[in-house]
C-alpha cells in the first residue's frame, strides 16, 4: 500500500536534489581549502591570459610609437608600470574569487546538512515500516 | 484588478502544465530575434544569413541552456566582424574573451543579459534593462549588463563605419588598430549609458531589498529618476547629445513594463502585513510577513444536460 508521507518526503529529496544537486557538489568532493585554492589557481592562469590579451591590445594601440623606436628606458618604466597594475589587480581578483568560492562552499554544506536531514527522516521512516512489519 | 489576478494564475496554471514545450518554445524565439537582429544590424558574412544556418542555431538554443544563445549570438557576432575588417574582429575577439575569463569563470548564470541588453536597445526600450537587472538580479550581473552596452555601441560603430573599416589598404593597419580602440573606449555616449545604467541598476536593487512597503514599487521609480538624473547630468558634463522625445518614450515604455513585470512576479498584499515575534534560545525575532496576493482561477465546466431542440 502506497505510504503518502513517504512519497512526500521522497519527492522533497527528489526536488532538493534536482535544484541544489550541483550546489552540493563541492561539499561532498572537497575540503574547503582544497575547493578555494583550486579555483584560485583557476583564476590566477586566467587573470594572467587576460593581462596578456590586453597587453596584445596595448601593443596593437601603440604599434607605430613602438615600431619607429623606443629607448630602452621608456620600455622598461612602461613595462614596470604595467607589472604595478598586474599585481594589483591580480590580489584584487584572487580576493574576490576567494571571497565568492568561501561563500559558495559555505552554502553548500548548509544545504548538505538539509539534505542529510532529509535522508535520516527517510531513513527512520524506513526502519519504522520494517519494525510493523515485524510485529505483524 | 481581480481580472489581471485570475489571468495570471491561469497563466501560472498553464504554463505549470506546459513549460516542457514553453521553455523550448520562448528560447527559440529569442534566439530567432537575437540571430535577425544580429544579421540585420550587422549582416556582413552572407552565409550567416542562410535560413538553415539561423534554423539550427535557433534549434540547438531551443535545447540547450540560456547560457548557449550567449556564446552562439558572440560566434555570430565575431564572424560577421571578421567578414567587415580583422583588426575589429580582432579586438572584439579579445574582449570578449576577458569577459568569458573573468567573468563567467564564476559561472553566475546571468550571461543572456550581453544578449538581452543590446536586444533592448534595438526594441527602443534600453531603460527597461537596469530596472529588471535590479528587480530580478544580484549587483554581480552589473557586468553582463554593462558589457550588453559595449556590444550594442559595438554593433553600432561597425555598421556606421563599415565603408573605412571594410577599406583595405587606404589606413594603415598601425592606425587602423588605434582608430578602433580609440572609437570603442572613449565613445561618450556609450560610457554615459554604462554609468547610468549601472547607477539606475545598484539603486534599484539596494532600495528593493528594504524592508519598508511598497519596495519593488519606489525602487523602479527611485531607480528611473536615478537614471535619467545620471544621464542629464552626463549629457551636460561630457558634452553628449541625447534628443528627449525618444528618451522620454523609452522612459515611460519602460516603467510601464518593469510595472507589469513586478505585477507578475512580486504581488504581495501589504494592507494584510502581520508583524510577529518569538524567540529561541538564542535569538529574539523580530519577523515582517507580507503575504502574497493569491486567487484562484475559476474552474468553469459546462454541462449540457438536455441537448438543444433543433426547430
Amino acid at each position: 500500500m502506497l505510504n503518502e508521507e513517504k512519497i512526500k518526503l521522497m519527492t522533497s529529496i527528489a526536488m532538493f536534489e534536482k535544484k541544489e544537486g550541483k550546489r552540493l557538489r563541492p561539499s561532498r568532493c572537497y575540503f574547503k581549502s582544497d575547493y578555494i585554492s583550486r579555483h584560485m589557481l583557476m583564476a590566477f592562469c586566467g587573470y594572467t591570459l587576460c593581462c596578456l590579451l590586453s597587453l596584445v591590445l596595448w601593443v596593437l594601440y601603440d604599434l607605430e610609437t613602438l615600431l619607429s623606436g623606443v629607448d630602452l628606458d621608456t620600455l622598461l618604466i612602461c613595462a614596470v608600470r604595467y607589472l604595478v597594475f598586474y599585481l594589483a589587480g591580480l590580489v584584487i581578483y584572487l580576493l574576490l574569487t576567494a571571497l565568492v568560492y568561501w561563500k559558495r562552499y559555505d552554502h553548500a554544506s548548509g544545504s548538505m546538512r538539509i539534505y542529510v536531514a532529509k535522508l535520516k527522516r527517510l531513513e527512520k521512516r524506513y526502519e519504522y515500516q520494517t519494525k510493523v512489519k515485524e510485529i505483524h | 484588478m481581480m481580472g489581471l489576478l485570475v489571468f495570471k494564475e491561469q497563466l501560472k496554471t498553464f504554463y505549470g502544465e506546459y513549460s516542457f514545450v514553453i521553455d523550448p518554445i520562448g528560447r527559440s524565439i529569442l534566439a530567432l530575434a537575437v540571430f535577425l537582429l544580429l544579421n540585420g544590424s550587422l549582416g556582413f558574412m552572407e552565409i550567416l544569413k542562410n535560413p538553415v544556418v539561423i534554423g539550427v542555431a535557433c534549434l540547438l538554443s531551443a535545447f540547450l541552456p540560456l547560457g548557449f544563445l550567449t556564446w552562439v549570438a558572440a560566434a555570430f557576432l565575431l564572424l560577421h566582424l571578421y567578414s567587415l575588417s580583422l583588426e575589429l574582429a580582432v579586438v572584439a575577439g579579445i574582449l570578449v574573451l576577458t569577459v568569458a575569463i573573468l567573468y563567467c569563470g564564476f559561472q553566475p548564470g546571468n550571461t543572456i543579459l550581453m544578449v538581452v541588453g543590446p536586444l533592448l536597445f534595438f526594441l527602443k526600450v534600453p531603460y527597461l534593462l537596469p530596472l529588471l537587472v535590479g528587480l530580478s538580479c544580484g549587483l554581480s550581473a552589473l557586468v553582463p549588463m554593462c558589457f550588453g552596452v559595449f556590444i550594442y555601441y559595438l554593433a553600432i560603430y561597425a555598421r556606421q563605419n563599415a565603408g573605412v573599416l571594410a577599406a583595405a589598404g587606404t589606413i594603415d593597419i598601425t592606425q587602423k588598430y588605434m582608430q578602433i580602440l580609440n572609437s570603442l573606449f572613449a565613445n561618450k555616449m556609450m560610457l554615459l549609458m554604462v554609468a547610468a545604467f549601472a547607477a539606475a541598476a545598484a539603486a534599484v536593487f539596494l532600495i528593493r531589498n528594504l524592508p519598508v512597503d511598497h519596495a519593488w514599487t519606489i525602487a523602479i521609480v527611485v531607480g528611473t529618476a536615478v537614471e535619467l538624473a545620471a544621464i542629464f547630468v552626463g549629457q551636460s558634463t561630457m558634452d553628449v547629445s541625447l534628443s528627449i522625445g525618444p528618451l522620454a518614450m523609452g522612459t515611460l515604455l519602460s516603467v510601464v513594463l518593469a510595472f507589469i513585470f513586478q505585477f507578475f512576479v512580486f504581488a504581495v498584499d501589504y494592507s494584510r502585513t502581520e508583524f510577529l515575534q518569538f524567540q529561541d534560545d538564542e535569538y529574539y525575532y523580530y519577523v515582517k510577513a507580507v503575504p502574497k496576493i493569491a486567487v484562484t482561477a475559476p474552474d468553469v465546466k459546462v454541462q449540457r444536460i438536455n441537448k438543444r431542440k433543433e426547430l
